[in-house]
């Protein structure tokens, strides 16, 4: 059996964070942002979980729960603006939703 | 598990303790089921319901501040922590909706849209809050964050007929969600750090601000945990628009409805400053990391606010932009109160001046705005004085009082703070403060000379300039509102009363 160590995870935890920040920072359409939002937030989870195994603690595993609620949350709210908009502005690319200026 | 631990635990959930919060989600349920049942007819009495509900709870929570009534300690299992300084910042968060409440009758009535789902918004958001400001606990933290958070991400684009208010509202989901997930990120480093076997201090409990504590006491260089820190600060420093996470700030402002802007720059600010505040107390083991960076984090939020907000023209963005240079004042006193216990009451001394002295201000903005309500420029307030003497007071007293000129309410707090950060010794900043103070006065000066000293004349092209939306008469509860406002302000700069007796109590 393959047993993976508490280093492993948190390392693939932090790669997976890493590249759902770099997605929301250079990412130009509105989705793909979003899938990377949330894949900050699974990275999250999976420390959690991580940390929870091998620290022996239940906190972390309850915790998870609570996250995948809020996230649950966020896309509903988020994808009905991105929809709105898109209705509105018949574009979700970022650098074209500049109307906002001084 | 052990009953009689589970029966302990049972009977640490002391119900009472959150009842205002309790009751402001029946009221927000109360609304929507009313909007149901009620003919159309009786909808304007809707907003009223809301107000009564929240008015109503402010007394309770006034007498909980007596001696006798205080509840002090932990309940919820540690979740959350009653203190003095939290059941003064509920009554700062109702104070706040009653207040974003009241505008909303004035801008909503200028559009369009379904009216009770914003009040129902608003009540849920400043129970949150509410919660927020006891939480002792990651998990208590990051959902009532996440639930303040959220709500404000329906509140900014609520005027979803407006691109401009649908656009604010994406902006703010994004950088909003990413700041989030740092905040995130950084809690489970410290969870993973303090809970960590091989470590001495280790806790079974290492989301618990207490145990957490006790933890990074015991290591007090623990790189995991520094890591954890620096990405908690950061999460937060977003929620208060600190330099370098401040970018959201002047479009977020513009394209929100302007009750929701309001709501924004005092009770979200007022929230990232409580757990701020929590936070560096929590991470005292760590003030070697902490307070470098935020003071860097000050002084750099302080200038550039300032500076940015020279040359803006739009009232909302000029606003928003000052609301930085607020939260730099603001740091200066989280910074001071790691050494100087008084700086803790000047915080919240200021934060109060700034509730009372930006709420004026929004009021006249939500009166003098028109339907479009990102378009609020600095030249639709010339010849306010003369048309409407009773708001261009207002103005000038709030405006006035977040300058910080003595003897408004702002000038207090701005000194309060000053005496804080001269006490422990940071004399840097302290320039850095009053350089950035000068500055500030040029700007809010120029939109009182708008008021006072411009008359409106017509462009030449009536293309190239928004045109000047007509005043909205100014209702009894809104004069009341904008009158005791004002009073207020001049009030607290001559006498600051019970709150200055506990401000010096400490």
């Amino acid at each position: 059996m393959i047993t993976a160590t508490l280093n492993e995870y948190i390392i693939l935890s932090v790669v997976l964070f890493a590249i759902g920040f770099f997605g929301v920072l250079l990412r130009k359409n509105t989705l793909v942002i979003f899938m990377s939002l949330e894949l900050m937030l699974v990275a999250s989870t999976l420390g959690l979980v991580a940390f929870s195994r091998y620290n022996h603690t239940l906190d972390g595993n309850v915790f998870v729960f609570f996250i995948f609620t809020v996230a649950a949350a966020e896309v509903a709210v988020g994808l009905a603006i991105i929809v709105a908009l898109f209705r509105k502005r018949h574009t979700i690319q970022v650098d074209e939703l500049n109307a906002l200026k001084n | 598990m052990d009953p009689t631990a589970l029966q302990a635990i049972a009977a640490n959930n002391d119900w009472v303790t959150i009842f205002p919060e309790l009751l402001l989600g029946c009221v927000a349920l109360v609304l929507l089921a009313l909007e149901i049942v009620l003919p159309v007819k009786y909808h304007s009495y809707l907003p009223g319901v809301a107000l009564f509900g929240v008015l109503a709870i402010i007394p309770s929570q006034i007498i909980s501040l007596r001696p006798g009534f205080l509840l002090e300690g932990d309940t919820f299992n540690g979740l959350l922590h009653q203190s003095h300084d939290s059941q003064v910042m509920r009554v700062f968060f109702l104070v706040t909706a009653v207040l974003v409440c009241l505008l909303g009758t004035v801008s909503l009535a200028k559009q369009r849209m379904p009216h009770t789902e914003f009040y129902h918004i608003v009540l849920v958001v400043t129970a949150a809050l509410m919660l927020l400001a006891q939480s002792n606990h990651f998990v208590m933290l990051f959902v009532a964050l996440e639930t303040v958070t959220i709500g404000f991400y329906i509140l900014v684009s609520y005027f979803r007929t407006s691109p401009l208010s649908l656009e604010a509202g994406l902006k703010y989901l994004i950088l909003g969600a990413l700041s989030s997930s740092i905040l995130l990120f950084g809690i489970v480093l410290l969870y993973g750090a303090a809970g960590n076997l091989m470590r001495p201090g280790h806790t079974g409990s290492p989301m618990n601000f207490d145990e957490l504590a006790g933890f990074l006491a015991a290591n007090p260089h623990n790189f995991l945990a520094g890591v954890g820190i620096v990405l908690v600060l950061s999460g937060v420093a977003f929620k208060i628009g600190a330099f370098p996470f401040q970018i959201w700030v002047p479009d977020v402002y513009q394209g929100a409805p302007t009750p929701v802007t309001a709501f924004l720059a005092v009770g979200s600010k007022a929230a990232g400053f409580v757990i701020l505040l929590t936070l560096v107390r929590t991470f005292s083991a760590y003030a070697w990391l902490t307070l470098p960076i935020l003071t860097l984090m000050a002084a750099a939020t302080l200038l550039f606010g300032n500076l940015a907000a020279l040359t803006q023209h739009n009232v909302k963005r000029l606003i928003g932009l000052s609301g930085v240079s607020h939260a730099g004042f603001l740091l200066l006193g989280v910074i001071a109160a790691a050494t100087v216990p008084m700086a803790f009451g000047a915080v919240y001394f200021y934060l109060f001046a700034y509730l009372i002295a930006s709420f004026a201000v929004f009021g006249v903005m939500a009166h003098v705005a028109g339907p479009n309500d990102a378009d609020q420029e600095i030249s639709h307030y010339a010849g306010l004085a003369r048309e409407r003497p009773f708001l261009a007071l207002v103005l000038a007293i709030g405006l006035g009082s977040l300058a910080g000129i003595p003897p408004l309410a702002g000038f207090m707090g701005k000194l309060f703070v000053f005496i804080g950060v001269f006490e422990s010794g940071h004399y840097g900043l302290l320039a850095v403060a009053v350089v950035s103070m000068v500055i500030s006065i040029y700007y809010y000066f120029s939109w009182i000379r708008a008021a006072f000293f411009e008359t409106w004349t017509p462009p030449a092209n009536a293309e190239a300039v928004s045109p000047r939306p007509a005043l909205t008469p100014v209702t009894v509860p809104l004069f009341v509102m904008l009158g005791l406002l004002a009073a207020c302000t001049i009030l607290l700069g001559f006498y600051q009363g019970p709150l200055g007796d506990w401000l010096a109590a400490r």
